[in-house]
């Protein structure tokens, strides 16, 4: 038949010009594998991310200021102006006030120069917060205790992990009981957090933070403003009334002040456009390497039509249409670019196997990215193939045969 | 069962139009050895390309088996190629990544027949021209009489009515070229296969039943 004797013929013609072959399958394979792996990243980072936000819960609400923008934060008219702060009472009055909300947990951050020993604490962040902050936030104590409300206007701390590791390089001992400076302020350490994976879905980087009671916060730092708000939403009750609540609670106890409530479903669609886009567009940065591996294929098939120019006259006499001349270096240039491809998938999945493997993320096969590569390195030797081949069958027999 | 009448075939080179057949009439009958001579030049390789329809006559009929056949598109040209013609070349012009028998396959193949087929039926082939013994050699281990010979199995294994050899014995030595032209007139007088034998070699026309001879485009005895 001649699909077997096209197959058989194309492996031949491909070993038998091994140099050439080789130099076009590595632009193939490099094309390939870039696509691959930047979907798959891409992919895994969006698992990662998506696996996080289950692990926070779906039932959390941030509340925030709103900065302005939205269509009901107009200056003027009385308003409190973007001056206006969340005020502490009114946060803490919202599990009160609003029957969908059960917990709420605000947060502060803290300017100011952070030392340990007289040493500046690189990577280290303050934040006031309440009591019900680790269990809103799904943290867990390592080492010592968490901060109660009973610890109001206290000196002392709960650090991050990235923190406490820091610590003995400073020339301290063990984190608790360790003193660390924040501005003006000594604060004793009372507990350290466990270690969390980076990059959740949080507003912070626990594993650099240094916690305070908010009640000390807000004296101790300097222009102390509660920035945002979560929130945990009562188990059978929607984000979206909860939220409702949430903005009516504030619009009669702040007048003026606007807040912006988000939940987590707005979160992910927000992110999954965001991971669109960045897939997308890493998918892109591939298809370039990608259109650089097609060319290789059609040079390598275009010398070889040359050099095989006499070969295709006999098989012209012999009775090959051109349709079966086409057919035959066609299928050349599909096996090299699915032999390319299939390379490819392996270099992609290997590279994105050891990108997972040290950004810490789980590692996930894509089964869209393998077959993306096997149908576009299909497509990319028809498209590429598909000139040379048509050269080929449009050669004349007579002229053909001639060359030599 | 070859009828050729009136043919004519100019190319244009730059701006003028040579004319290198000017009416060439020539019968052929089932069965012929016949042998196409002339000097270099004389057009007789543009009618050979006409003959094994690889070309196309500007003017003039060409029939085969009666019907006309020169101004078919190409794909009927190749399907007329593939049934009823079998080419022998000066160079033999084998495949050299292909071993012997795969040469020999190579019609059938095009003609989409079975693998098992094509492998007996070439096997056979190769057997009546005296080279099964080298059927899995590829063409750079054989010699150039033993090409040829595969090269005529090739030539034959779709059973053509139609054999056309272009100086089939011009790159071979005296001995061999002789061996060549004894097994196409064994081919010819066993098979009552047609050949058509284009040499510029009296030699070899001599062999032949009858000769064409060709000077400037026409057919002169």
């Amino acid at each position: 038949m001649i699909l077997r004797a096209n197959l058989k013929e194309a492996a031949r013609s491909l070993l038998s010009s091994k140099q050439r072959t080789i130099l076009a399958l590595i632009g193939i394979v490099i094309g390939i594998g870039s696509v691959i792996a930047m979907v798959s990243v891409g992919k895994i980072v969006q698992e990662e991310s998506l696996r996080q936000f289950r692990e926070m819960g779906t039932d959390i609400l941030t509340i925030e200021k709103d900065m302005g923008g939205g269509p009901d934060s107009k200056p003027g008219g009385g308003a409190p102006g973007p001056g206006a702060a969340l005020r502490l009472a009114d946060i803490l009055a919202i599990p009160g006030a609003c029957p969908g909300i059960d917990t709420v947990a605000p947060m502060a951050r803290g300017g100011g120069e952070i030392s340990f020993n007289g040493k500046k604490l690189e990577q280290a962040g303050a934040l006031g917060v309440t009591e019900s902050f680790l269990g809103i936030n799904k943290l867990k104590i390592g080492q010592g205790r968490f901060l109660t409300d009973m610890d109001e206007q206290s000196r002392y701390c709960v650090i991050g992990n990235a923190v406490a590791n820091q610590m003995p390089q400073l020339g301290g001992g063990q984190p608790i009981g360790g003193k660390i400076r924040i501005g003006d302020n000594l604060f004793t350490v009372i507990g350290v957090l466990k270690p969390v994976p980076e990059g959740g879905m949080r507003r912070f980087e626990p594993n650099t933070s240094i916690l305070i009671h908010i009640t000390t916060g807000m004296r101790a730092f300097v222009n102390a403003e509660i920035g945002s708000v979560t929130a945990h939403v009562r188990t059978g009750v929607s984000n979206k009334t909860a939220g409702e609540q949430v903005k009516a609670h504030f619009t009669a106890k702040a007048k003026g002040l606007s807040v912006r409530v988000t939940s987590p479903e707005e979160v992910v669609a927000q992110m999954e456009k965001q991971m669109q886009m960045f897939t997308l567009l890493l998918g892109a940065i591939g298809s370039i390497s990608l259109i650089v591996g097609g060319v290789g294929v059609m040079n390598v098939m275009l010398v070889s039509v040359t050099e095989r120019r006499r070969e295709i006259g006999i098989r012209r006499a012999l009775g090959a249409k051109r349709g079966d001349i086409r057919g035959q270096f066609l299928i050349e240039s599909v096996i090299l670019s699915l032999v390319g491809g299939l390379l490819g998938i392996l270099f992609g999945v290997g590279a994105s196997r050891i990108i997972a493997h040290f950004a810490h993320w789980q590692f996930a096969l894509s089964t869209s990215a393998i077959l993306l590569g096997v149908g576009v390195s299909n497509a990319v030797g028809v498209f590429f193939g598909y000139y040379p081949a048509r050269q080929a069958s449009l050669l004349d027999p007579i002229v053909a045969l001639k060359s030599d | 069962m070859l009828m050729l009448q009136d043919i004519r075939k100019s190319y244009r080179i730059g701006p003028t139009e040579v004319e290198v057949l000017k009416g060439v009439t020539l019968e052929i009958q089932r069965g012929e050895l016949i042998a196409i001579m002339g000097p270099s030049g004389c057009g007789k390789s543009t009618l050979m390309n006409i003959i094994g329809l690889l070309d196309r006559p500007t003017s003039g009929r060409f029939l085969i088996d009666g019907s006309e056949v020169s101004y078919a598109d190409d794909d009927a040209l190749s399907e007329i190629r593939n049934q009823r013609i079998g080419f022998v070349f000066q160079q033999y012009f084998l495949l050299s990544r292909l071993t012997a028998i795969e040469n020999v396959e190579l019609p059938l193949v095009y003609r989409g027949d079975a693998h098992r087929f094509t492998r007996e039926r070439s096997m056979e082939l190769l057997r009546r021209v005296g080279m099964e013994e080298r059927a899995a050699h590829r063409p750079s281990e054989l010699s150039g009489g033993q090409q040829q010979r595969v090269a005529i199995a090739r030539a034959l294994v779709g059973k053509p009515s139609l054999i056309l050899a272009d100086e089939p014995t011009g790159a071979l030595d005296t001995q061999v070229g002789h061996e060549i032209m004894e097994l196409f007139r064994t081919l010819n007088r066993e098979d009552g296969i047609t050949v058509v034998i284009i040499t510029h070699d009296p030699g070899i026309a001599a062999q032949c039943d009858r000769s064409a001879v060709m000077q400037d485009g026409v057919i002169v005895q």
